[in-house]
């Protein structure tokens, strides 16, 4: 279904939205960033700046509590989460770079053992996406195979429009929902055009040709001159909408306390070490090769999916400039 | 309310039972579930792991080391080495901990009916062997000759002391045990060497035999060769693989040999599968 909505209509319903009770969650700014978080006022809501972080963690946050633990004499106590932890949420302006690593990511956490904590979260929001209209050199998502117009992963699609106010088309049964529950500030499209898109610079890569290299160079010298600058800081995987690898640790004493979920990455160190003092990814460049395959082959192989948007984070935030679409195709040119 | 299918996260209560220290620095701990359903219920096949947590100190992975057919308690076996380690290495007869599990594939017993096993393993790789060959030992008409050879550094360092006494005693199992040169004392009725050489003098039938290999990466990386010589087959020679995990259930990203996930696809691979991994654990 095709609507529009004007620019004063969008901030009413946001509001009604809120007034009503409704969590939204959208970018806004948040001390000097802007981040994917809930709105106190349609007035919070940032739509010309893409969040410094993804919105992956609208389902899957940088820690969580899995359970709660209390020690009562030699017994133990154990509290689970309960279902007000996952809100019904309305996710509001996000990029299609990273709407489209959520339907990614249902793939490892509902194949074989469910994580509830991710999929009730996604069961319960709505996604609504908003098309971009500017880019920079870092972004790589025409090459990936999305576009900066892709509805992948959105239940609901915004695109501005000229002189203000959005074209929605809805992507799913929950946006069809939503558009009727509020049909009342939608109007028929009246033929306004859509202000352009953004354009990003890349050319496609061959993902084929590129996950064909990778089939069968796990050893390679490339990998070292790939990697050879990586500190192994690991803030490529924390803004990465796709990169969902975690840890789980209990905070507090033996008396009482949480175990919770964190983020965690492949470029650490510490992550594959052994208690043996072995370390299969002892140095950098078998940790960097790491990410890259898991991107662009291990996930491939296993759910027939890229583990990458091109969202461009990653290069932004390299305290060491390495770029990961200047890897892939030199990758590809090799392929 | 503990709901375990929606929180996967979430362990099940266990209370230590007996505590069994091994050498100086690894222990077994004997594990009772709490809950009447769960102990009950909770069935595995030898070389499942679990995920077993020190409440205020986290989780560690370790194989379930008792066999799957003593019913109504589990055991792991862990050497103190790290923070959660040393937490579960404090508890005491009645503490309670938490298991979750159990995970992972498990060793093919049924394929290795009637045939010979060759158990061959060093230091603390034993337990993840030790469930096996208990499972075989009390089904023991299942199979033909059924022989182990464990190395420690020294003497000191050798597991599960009582039973290898245990299985030097029966006339159905032959038992060599090995420690490496100078670490043998004054009454070693062992043998002195490397267990790859020991093995290669032993030299046992490959012929309708199943060889079971655990142990640290230089002993499987000098075993395999032996094995070879020995007329052993790649589909012949299963291992377990131990790479670091956190989640055990194939999301935390941490435990993959290439594309392979140790703890969904393992821990329990043949040397043909191992071959065809890139070097990763």
């Amino acid at each position: 279904m095709q609507k529009q909505i004007t620019e004063a209509n969008f901030r009413l319903l946001l509001d009604s939205l809120l007034f009503k009770g409704q969590r939204v969650v959208g970018p806004r700014r948040s001390g000097g960033t802007v981040l994917y978080e809930p709105l106190a006022s349609a007035s919070d809501l940032v739509t010309d700046e893409l969040p410094r972080r993804s919105v992956k963690e609208a389902f899957f946050p940088v820690c969580e509590d899995l359970l709660e633990y209390r020690k009562e004499g030699q017994q133990v106590a154990l509290s689970d989460v309960t279902a007000e932890r996952f809100p019904e949420t309305v996710l509001i302006g996000v990029r299609p770079c990273d709407a489209a690593a959520v339907p990614v990511l249902d793939a490892v956490f509902s194949w074989d053992y469910k994580d509830q904590f991710f999929l009730e979260r996604r069961a319960r929001t709505t996604i609504i996406g908003l098309a971009c209209t500017s880019s920079d050199d870092a972004c790589f998502c025409s090459a990936v195979g999305l576009s900066p117009a892709d509805p992948k992963g959105a239940d609901l699609m915004l695109t501005p429009l000229v002189g203000g106010g959005f074209l929605v088309e809805s992507q799913s049964e929950k946006g069809e929902a939503f558009l009727e529950t509020w049909r009342d500030r939608f109007a028929e499209p009246d033929g306004t055009q859509t202000q352009a898109l953004a354009t990003p610079a890349t050319q496609p890569f061959d993902l084929k040709r590129i996950k064909a290299w990778l089939d069968d160079h796990f050893e390679d010298a490339a990998w070292d001159s790939i990697a050879t600058r990586c500190v192994g800081c690991g803030a490529c995987a924390f803004v990465c909408p796709a990169c969902h690898c975690f840890d789980i640790v209990d905070e507090g004493s033996e008396k009482g306390g949480k175990r919770r979920k964190f983020w965690d990455a492949c470029g650490f160190w510490k992550f594959t070490h052994h208690a043996s003092g072995h370390n299969p990814r002892d140095l950098q460049p078998k940790r960097y090769r790491n990410r890259i395959m898991h991107k662009f082959k291990y996930y491939d192989d296993k759910f027939g999916q890229t583990l990458c948007t091109g969202c461009g984070r990653c290069i932004r935030v390299c305290p060491v400039g390495i770029d990961i679409a200047g890897v892939l195709e030199e990758i590809q040119e090799k392929g | 309310m503990c709901d375990h299918n929606k929180n996967i996260y979430l362990p099940y209560l266990a209370t230590v039972e007996e505590v069994i220290d091994e050498t100086p620095d690894v222990r077994t701990l004997r594990l009772v579930f709490q809950d009447e359903q769960v102990r009950e219920g909770f069935n595995f096949r030898a070389g499942q792991f679990a995920e077993y947590s020190a409440f205020g100190a986290g989780e560690s992975t370790f194989c379930i080391a008792s066999s799957p057919t003593r019913k109504g308690y589990i055991e792991c076996c862990f050497r103190a080495v790290g923070r959660v380690t040393e937490s579960l290495r404090r508890l005491e007869v009645g503490d309670t901990m938490g298991v979750r599990g159990p995970y992972g594939n498990s060793f093919p017993i049924e394929q290795f009916f009637g045939k010979n096993l060759l158990f061959v393993t060093g230091g603390i790789a034993l337990p993840p062997l030790r469930t096996l060959i208990w499972n075989c030992l009390d089904w023991r008409d299942k199979f033909g000759d059924i022989t182990i050879v464990y190395g420690a550094r020294t003497e000191a360092d050798l597991v599960y002391k009582r039973e290898l006494k245990e299985w030097e005693a029966r006339s159905d199992v032959k038992l060599v045990k090995t420690v490496d040169p100078g670490g043998n004392g004054p009454e070693w009725d062992g043998k002195v060497g490397f267990v790859p050489t020991v093995l290669d003098e032993l030299a046992p039938t490959a012929e309708n035999t199943i060889a079971l290999v655990c142990g640290p990466p230089i002993m499987i990386k000098f075993t395999l060769p032996v094995l070879e010589k020995l007329g052993f087959g790649d589909e012949e020679i299963y291992t377990t693989l131990e790479n670091r995990m956190k989640c055990g259930l194939g999301k935390c990203g941490r435990c993959n040999v290439g594309n392979i996930y140790v703890c969904k696809d393992g821990p329990v691979f043949t040397a043909k599968q191992v071959k065809a991994m890139p070097l990763e654990y």
